[in-house]
């Protein structure tokens, strides 16, 4: 026999008066629960000035990075009047863009590929795949390493532009490039000839390491074509002291 | 009756409910990088590490400064900017490593099975050390220098094959490379476990001659 609507109305607005205590207590007991297994974990008294500490010469290092920037552009505006002045003053102002061109010194545009390569979320992973789980410096250089295979012209790494003295920093499981901090998700944007980029992706003897833990362990590595990328100019230090010209 | 078993159903759903929503949320934060998860020393590590290149880009905003004021001056003499642009030209051409260079540095010796991955790892470690130009036996790693393995297990630098035992020379400070490449626990330390049978051997060099790049082949 079929029920009156009002008392299974009643009975829903029944168990819906239950169910919200009965999530917020589950959230209670939970979060009681972790807190309590991490503060035992958590003996690091130092960590609170460290990190402030890190973090005040990241934002310094964005300043300084910032009026070397301008410095540099101001120097070239200087050049560039006056080399309207001799022809030789001319020839050498075009070896110069030349050179700060192919040094990664200004920014560029053009086609390319987007790899995305991120921490795995929301897939609950034992504690010893964890490191297969999260990204490391060498899946970077690896990505770059590819990338460059398959014919870039240009790379940066979350905006950070990728020039001969780039390296890729490890620290725990932080990540420098061109020595500023870095997190993931890692955005590797690469200008060059599309499907000789692809096809470099796709070799399945390249990355191999990579793709499989995106396909067990659910590691985020994604290639995509992408037109009109912009990867900047690199904004750090030339840093030559020790090498000598002959 | 029907109506009190419904509410427990509901409740235990609602409990677990919870419970996995938080476990979601914590596991999400051991996943995303953030500072506070590092150990007292590495913050130290990273620390250091940002002061340098805060230290390199002030010495180059030393240098960039100087550079704006010779070229007002040369302008307002009439010199014109020819000197300042031909230092700029030549310290374009060791940092994109289109002229030969010398200087101090150090060697490092593969004798046995290695790959291009670690090859590429190694280069890059020198290059975390400060190297300033670095070369695997007589090729120069350039910008858009990259790795390879070639059918014959021997690696290809810039697709051209390079046969083992190989030598790669690195400039820059050679006590700073040399430690960053030998410490307890560093790259040389962490390939001799892996490759049991390869002989690794670091030397710290006075005088290194590396040639320019090689143009890439494809």
């Amino acid at each position: 026999m079929a029920e009156s609507p009002a008392p299974r109305k009643r009975r829903l607005s029944n168990s819906l008066v239950l169910l919200v205590p009965a999530v917020l207590f589950g959230l209670l007991v939970t979060l009681q629960w972790r807190t309590q297994a991490e503060r035992s974990e958590l003996s690091v008294r130092y960590n609170a000035p460290l990190i402030d500490a890190a973090n005040a010469l990241q934002n310094e290092q964005n300043d300084l990075k910032g009026q070397l920037a301008e410095l540099r552009a101001r120097l070239d505006e200087i050049q560039r009047n006056a080399s309207t002045q001799s022809g030789a003053a001319r020839e050498l102002q075009t070896r110069l863009d030349e050179l700060k061109a192919s040094a990664g010194l200004t920014p560029e545009s053009g086609d390319g590929v987007v790899v995305q390569l991120d921490d795995a979320r929301n897939v609950s992973v034992s504690s010893r795949d964890i490191d297969k789980s999260i990204c490391h410096a060498t899946d970077l250089t690896d990505i770059i390493n590819t990338a460059w295979k398959g014919g870039a012209q240009a790379i940066a790494v979350n905006d950070e532009r990728v020039v001969n003295s780039s390296s890729v920093y490890c620290v725990g499981s932080t990540i420098m490039v061109n020595g500023t901090l870095m997190s993931p998700p890692f955005n590797i944007a690469a200008i060059g000839p599309q499907n000789s980029l692809l096809g470099a992706f796709d070799d399945p003897n390249q990355l191999q390491d990579i793709k499989q833990r995106r396909d067990v362990q659910g590691l985020g590595f994604r290639v995509s074509r992408a037109s009109a990328v912009h990867v900047p100019a690199y904004s750090g230090a030339l840093n030559v002291r020790y090498a000598e010209p002959h | 009756m029907r109506t009190n078993s419904g509410a427990i159903w509901a409740s235990i759903i609602a409990l677990f409910l919870g419970f996995a929503a938080v476990t979601q949320v914590r596991s999400q934060d051991v996943f995303s990088r953030s500072l506070n998860l590092e150990t007292p020393s590495s913050l130290t590590t990273l620390i250091a590490n940002l002061s340098e290149t805060n230290n390199e880009l002030r010495n180059e905003i030393f240098d960039v400064r100087r550079d704006v004021s010779d070229a007002q001056n040369s302008i307002s003499s009439g010199q014109g900017t020819l000197s300042e642009a031909e230092r700029q030209v030549a310290q374009l051409r060791v940092f994109s490593a289109q002229s030969a260079v010398a200087g101090p540095g150090v060697a490092v010796r593969i004798e046995g099975a290695f790959d291009e991955r670690a090859l590429s790892d190694l280069v890059n470690e020198l290059g975390n050390a400060g190297s300033e130009a670095i070369a695997v036996n007589e090729m120069r790693v350039g910008p858009k220098s990259y790795f390879s393995g070639t059918v014959d297990h021997s690696i290809a630098v810039d697709n051209r094959p390079l046969r083992g035992p190989w030598t790669v020379r690195a400039i820059g400070s050679p006590d700073v490379v040399y430690v960053a490449m030998t410490r307890t626990g560093g790259i040389i330390g962490q390939f001799e476990l892996i490759y049991r049978t390869t002989r690794f051997s670091v030397t710290k060099e006075t005088a290194l001659d590396l040639p320019a790049q090689v143009v890439a082949s494809r």
